[in-house]
């Protein structure tokens, strides 16, 4: 593989992972976010 | 003995001072200066100043590569061993605060956006005539996260880790001269003076103490070969956040990482020898690693625009800038430009919302990186 090749390869694969790892950890957090909200901490902790 | 010989022993320091010994003892002194009367990174810059200044004294034996210096066995046992980076990441993850992103996730999107510096210098070492294990090794210095790149350096291309780690703990601690040029070049004022909303949005405990596991746990199976970076980085943040372990958290966002920061400064410092640094490809190595933090700010403040079009002006586009890993020099750098462009303007919950999620894309970027390595065999040069 010539170099330009590499590092052409290393470019795409390693930004699209990136992207797509820090997208779904977005997805992950929004997830998170919505089963344990906020305020039903709150609730908790008052009861 | 004549009163020459002793004359002679008492001097013997100065006759074998080089004048290439004597540029970098001032480069120290420099350093210093800047961390001291400019209050740049002092924590860092002070150690690597003074590093510099004890490896290049002339028979002091303590340069990073004198064998059985002082420093020269905590550079093996700390540095070669990949021991330092991966502690410092405890404490990182310790100090992080992942709030702002928690409560905001898609700035997470700017730490992949800060990246991309990255893959452009790799491009640019392989023109240059670097081999592949080199230009990876010179290409994470854009990751702007000195334990990533000494990490992957010592894995891929100790001859270049001395270099390496200067130029990214360098260039992380000039953050604040190198950024704002760039961000002032590709952005208008009225862009910069962008307000952006604000509204409080609490985190609950759970998401706090989840998002290391879970995180982790994704990041790690996707590329297994930064675990040790990013497995040591969520350790960090769960021992913060789990609220149980008080001491241990203290101890890792304190003690443990000043220590480790400390050593780690000394040895970089007393690494960087006349000898090898005054050579062409020395000098090469700083910079593409500037061109590579250079091309982080250029392609983050780009996505900050397209992201302002997109949501009609709503963001500001500078706030593409902290997603470095830069933490938190890059989000400061980031309010300040702001303010001063408009001074009712206030980016620093978002810039370190961004900054957060550089410092998670800078270890993935680094992991698929040496995934990719390992993938193609390819072998430490």
């Amino acid at each position: 593989m010539k170099d330009w090749v590499f590092g052409l390869t290393m470019t795409i694969a390693g930004m699209g992972v990136t992207f797509i790892t820090l997208y779904i950890l977005t997805l992950v957090i929004q997830l998170l976010a919505r089963f344990f909200p906020y305020k039903e901490e709150k609730k908790e902790e008052s009861k | 003995m004549a009163w020459t010989d002793i004359l002679s022993a008492l001097v013997t320091g100065f006759s074998h001072l080089t004048w290439q010994s004597a540029f970098l003892i001032l480069l120290g002194c420099v350093l210093l200066y800047l961390a001291i009367a400019k209050g740049f990174e002092p924590y860092l810059l002070i150690p690597i100043g003074f590093g510099i200044i004890l490896g290049n004294l002339p028979l002091s034996g303590l340069a990073a590569s004198d064998e059985g210096g002082v420093l020269n066995i905590i550079y093996q046992a700390g540095i070669l061993t990949e021991i330092f980076p991966c502690l410092i990441f405890v404490g990182l993850g310790a100090m992080i605060d992942f709030g702002p992103m928690l409560a905001n996730p898609k700035v997470l999107i700017f730490g992949a956006a800060g990246q991309f510096g990255i893959f452009l210098t790799l491009l640019l070492a392989l023109q240059l005539g670097f081999n592949r294990p080199e230009a990876c090794s010179i290409a994470i210095i854009g990751a702007c996260d000195g334990p990533t790149a000494i990490y992957v350096a010592s894995k891929y291309a100790r001859d270049l880790l001395p270099a390496v780690s200067i130029a990214a703990y360098s260039y992380m601690s000039l953050v604040p001269i190198i950024q704002p040029p760039i961000m002032r070049l590709l952005t208008t004022k009225k862009e910069r003076g962008i307000v952006m909303a604000y509204e409080e949005k609490k985190v609950s405990k759970r998401v706090k103490v989840l998002f290391p596991i879970v995180a982790g746990l994704l990041c790690m199976l996707i590329a297994p070969m930064g675990a040790p970076l990013m497995g040591m980085l969520m350790l960090g943040n769960l021992l913060k956040e789990s609220g149980v372990v008080g001491r241990l958290a203290d101890v890792s966002s304190g003690a443990l990482v000043n220590i480790v920061t400390l050593l780690l400064g000394l040895c970089v410092g007393s690494s960087m020898l006349a000898g090898n640094f005054l050579q062409w490809g020395t000098i090469l190595v700083f910079i593409l690693g500037l061109v590579a933090i250079a091309l982080d700010t250029v392609t983050g403040v780009l996505l900050g625009k397209l992201m302002g079009v997109l949501t009609r002006g709503k963001i500001n586009p500078l706030i593409g800038a902290a997603g470095t890993s830069a933490f938190p020099m890059s989000a400061r750098v980031v309010q300040k430009e702001g303010q001063k462009a408009n001074p009712r303007s206030f980016l620093l919950w978002h810039a370190i919302g961004a900054n957060t999620g550089g410092q998670i894309g800078s270890v993935m970027a680094a992991s698929v990186m040496l995934a990719i390595m390992a993938g193609m065999h390819i072998l430490p040069a």
